[in-house]
């Protein structure tokens, strides 16, 4: 067991490129640490590198107490499943598995009782003797697991390992995934472009844009406090809401978000000493789905929290209502939107075309209909602040 | 098919004694007998498989037949009898056959080894000079061999003065220049297989530890076995059946291959008709190896081996 640091890694390919930047990252002994982000954002390089199939073009990487910028993969005591599976198709489901055991010449009887034990715990106890070609999808990933898992190495690097399954098995193997990670407390770097699987499997999560990290943090951390719209964008589902707004002063402070005025409670601008130079100045805010609720079903509400909207659609997925409204508001421009933009394109999100749509869940129970006039209520102590310009959160 | 008329009123049937409003006209389809369709392509099979079992009918038939003479050769042999065979073993042929097989096996086996190791690094390593190598062997593979020859000639003269076992009138100088030969095209060839195994899984393999020699020999020549079946086969055929080469440098009858012997018992006129026999005995043996060795390396030579290798 180990930890690994990585301390201002670059990554410079012989092209120019400069895939990597300043990258920071420390896994902890034992942690499980998923590295996410949109895809061509040096994700799989920064692995690579970490698994020794890149070079280093600067900083320092440890694992363990060991600085191990220029030793070769074999020594770095590490095991990686590729997002290919990268399964040896001459070999038997229990050759591919016992394949590394074999380079490092280990005794037969302590590998096949290694790979037995692997088998079981994967269920490809009755696999072993087939080839890879014979085995299903899933059959496949299990493997590629098995072939990391007999070696018992320091560190697990695992390169989008669910991508090529389908949805179900994907949440399946998600699960088995982190499970059997708890169980061997083997400190795990884990690449992918779903914000779910970061989500739902890291212990902390790392994410990066354009080779740069972006925020690390646990991942109700990333989700409840975004360090800038991006973060703020690519976590959550569906992406958090955003519009520019303008700060004014009336009390308290308030927002001007087109026609409506929504003050801002008192605890909020407490909380964010920085709103105040915003003040007679745009900002952008964000308000994730669930702040919102159909006024008809919240009780305790004060007034000032309310907003009217026209629904546009309605998508009833039983245990929520998905209401889909249009804003006057205009959406932030940025750089960090459109990166968002960019990403949401080549995944399969749609994109609004027009106009700023926002959307929010409702309880089961709400009676909204398409083109009804509604009022909402926005839970203001969660709505977030962002500068429209650069995108920071708005904090200090 | 088309349908061209109208159809009078909504009447969905019409009455059985009326034919029907409309007329069938057939625009192409099925039409003409079974000869248009499917038999001229089996006439055109069977007149390429005659005109190419033509000559080795001929040359069986030959060597089946007991006078031995051209002259006397038909396409259908009237008598047979393995005296020719018996003969032609009698005489310098085995030893021919045996130089013909050392050379063979020899140029084929090293040539196929050399070539898949340099494959491997100019398909998997990336170092300065690669794109010059690459270039470069394609560029040496263009000019024909037996313009060189001779240079080559005369090169081996000199090495014949200095140790004459790698020299003319041996057999292993032969395979010495066969082995070069080769070497451009099958590199190319195999080069061109070999990326198309994932690089995955030698960063697979080397993340499990396993050093560039394992990789090679563990990992990739089992992935590559098709293009090694091709290679080493028709370098075993080019060997086996080159003639212009081995005629210059095998003078000497014990060192002759089979092509080169068998072809010194119809050099001249007078032996040309009496000894048609026996060369086609020696030709029918000679393709037992080749014939053996293509019905062995048949299975090995089915792409598709690394399917499965990667996604699901
Ligand atoms: N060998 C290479 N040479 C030059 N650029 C590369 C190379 N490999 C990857 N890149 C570039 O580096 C960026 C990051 O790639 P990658 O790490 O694969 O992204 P991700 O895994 O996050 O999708 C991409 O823009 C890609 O085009
Ligand atoms: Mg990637």
């Amino acid at each position: 067991m180990a930890q690994v640091v990585l301390d201002k890694v670059n990554k410079k390919y012989d092209n120019g490129f400069h895939a990597v930047q300043d990258l920071d990252i420390d896994v902890a002994d034992g942690e499980f640490l998923v590295l996410v982000g949109p895809s061509g954002c040096g994700k799989t390089t920064a692995l690579r590198m970490v698994a020794g199939l890149e070079d280093i073009s600067s900083g320092t990487l440890r694992i363990g107490d060991r600085v191990v910028n220029t030793l070769s993969s074999r020594e770095r005591d590490i095991a990686m499943v590729f997002q290919s599976y990268a399964l040896y198709p001459h070999m038997t489901v229990f050759d591919n598995i016992a394949y590394g055991l074999k380079i490092r010449r280990m005794s037969s009887t302590e590998i096949e009782q290694r790979v037995r034990k692997a088998g079981d715990m994967l269920e490809l106890g009755h696999l072993l003797d087939r080839k890879p070609k014979q085995l299903s999808g899933g059959q496949r990933q299990r493997v590629a697991m098995g072939r990391a898992i007999v070696r018992e190495p320091q560190v697990f690097l695992m390169d989008e390992p669910l991508s090529n399954l389908d949805a179900k098995l994907r949440v399946q193997m998600r699960a088995e995934i982190s499970e059997i990670q708890r169980d061997l407390k083997t400190t795990t770097l884990y690449v992918t472009h779903d914000q779910t699987e970061a989500m739902t499997m890291g212990d902390r999560v790392a994410l990066m844009k354009a080779g740069v990290l972006q925020q690390l943090g646990s991942p109700q951390h990333l989700y409840d406090h975004p360090d800038n719209i991006f973060v703020a964008g690519f976590i959550g589902s569906p992406p958090m809401n955003m519009a520019v707004a303008r700060l004014i002063r009336s009390d308290g402070l308030s927002l001007q978000l087109a026609e409506t005025v929504l003050p801002i409670p008192e605890s909020v601008v407490r909380a964010r000493p920085g709103l105040a130079r915003y003040v007679d100045r745009d900002v952008a805010i964000g308000i994730r789905s669930e702040d919102m609720e159909d006024a008809s079903l919240a009780r305790d509400d004060a007034p000032e929290s309310r907003v009217r909207a026209k629904v546009a659609l309605t998508e009833a997925l039983g245990s929520e209502i998905v209401v889909h409204f249009d804003v006057a508001a205009p959406k932030p421009v940025t750089a960090d939107t459109k990166a968002l933009d960019k990403d949401a394109q080549t995944s399969d999100v749609p994109v609004a075309h027009r106009g700023n749509v926002f959307v929010a869940s409702f309880g089961p129970r709400s009676r909204v209909r398409p083109r009804d006039d509604i009022e909402i209520v926005v839970d203001r102590e969660r709505i977030h602040f962002f500068d429209p310009d650069t995108g920071h959160a708005i904090r200090d | 098919m088309a349908i061209i008329g109208t159809q009078a009123g909504p009447a969905l049937s019409t009455p059985d004694d009326t034919p029907p409003p409309y007329e069938v006209v057939e625009l192409g389809g099925a039409q003409g007998g079974w000869f248009r369709r499917v038999g001229w392509s089996h006439l055109v099979g069977i007149l390429a498989l005659a005109f190419s079992l033509f000559p080795i009918v001929f040359v069986v038939s030959a060597a089946l037949n007991p006078v031995g003479t051209l002259s006397s050769s038909t396409l259908f042999p009237t008598q047979v009898s393995l005296v020719n065979f018996t003969d032609t073993l009698a005489g310098s042929f085995p030893r021919w056959f045996a130089n013909t097989l050392i050379v063979g096996v020899l140029s084929a086996g090293v040539a196929m080894f050399i070539s898949a190791s340099a494959a491997f690094a100019f398909s998997r390593f990336r170092f300065r000079g690669r794109r010059g190598g690459l270039l470069s062997v394609l560029l040496i593979q263009l000019f024909p061999q037996f313009l060189a020859i001779v240079a080559l000639y005369l090169i081996f003269t000199e090495i014949t003065d200095v140790w004459p076992a790698i020299g003319l009138n041996s057999i292993w100088g032969l395979t010495l220049l066969y082995l070069g030969g080769a070497l451009g095209v099958n590199t190319w060839l195999m080069k061109g297989f070999f990326d198309t195994i994932p690089k995955d899984l030698d960063e697979s393999a080397k993340v499990d530890g396993a050093t560039h020699s394992q990789i090679y020999f563990g990992i990739i020549l089992p992935l590559v076995r098709p293009i090694l079946a091709v290679t080493g086969l028709l370098g075993f055929i080019g060997a086996v059946n080159e003639f212009l080469i081995a005629s210059v440098f095998l003078t000497d009858d014990r060192a002759k291959t089979a092509a080169v012997g068998l072809y010194g018992l119809i050099a001249d006129d007078q032996t040309r008709n009496t000894q048609f026999g026996l060369f086609c005995a020696g030709a029918v043996l000679l393709a037992i190896p080749t014939v053996l060795l293509f019905m062995y390396l048949q299975r090995h030579i089915v792409g598709g081996l690394t399917a499965g290798a990667v996604k699901g």
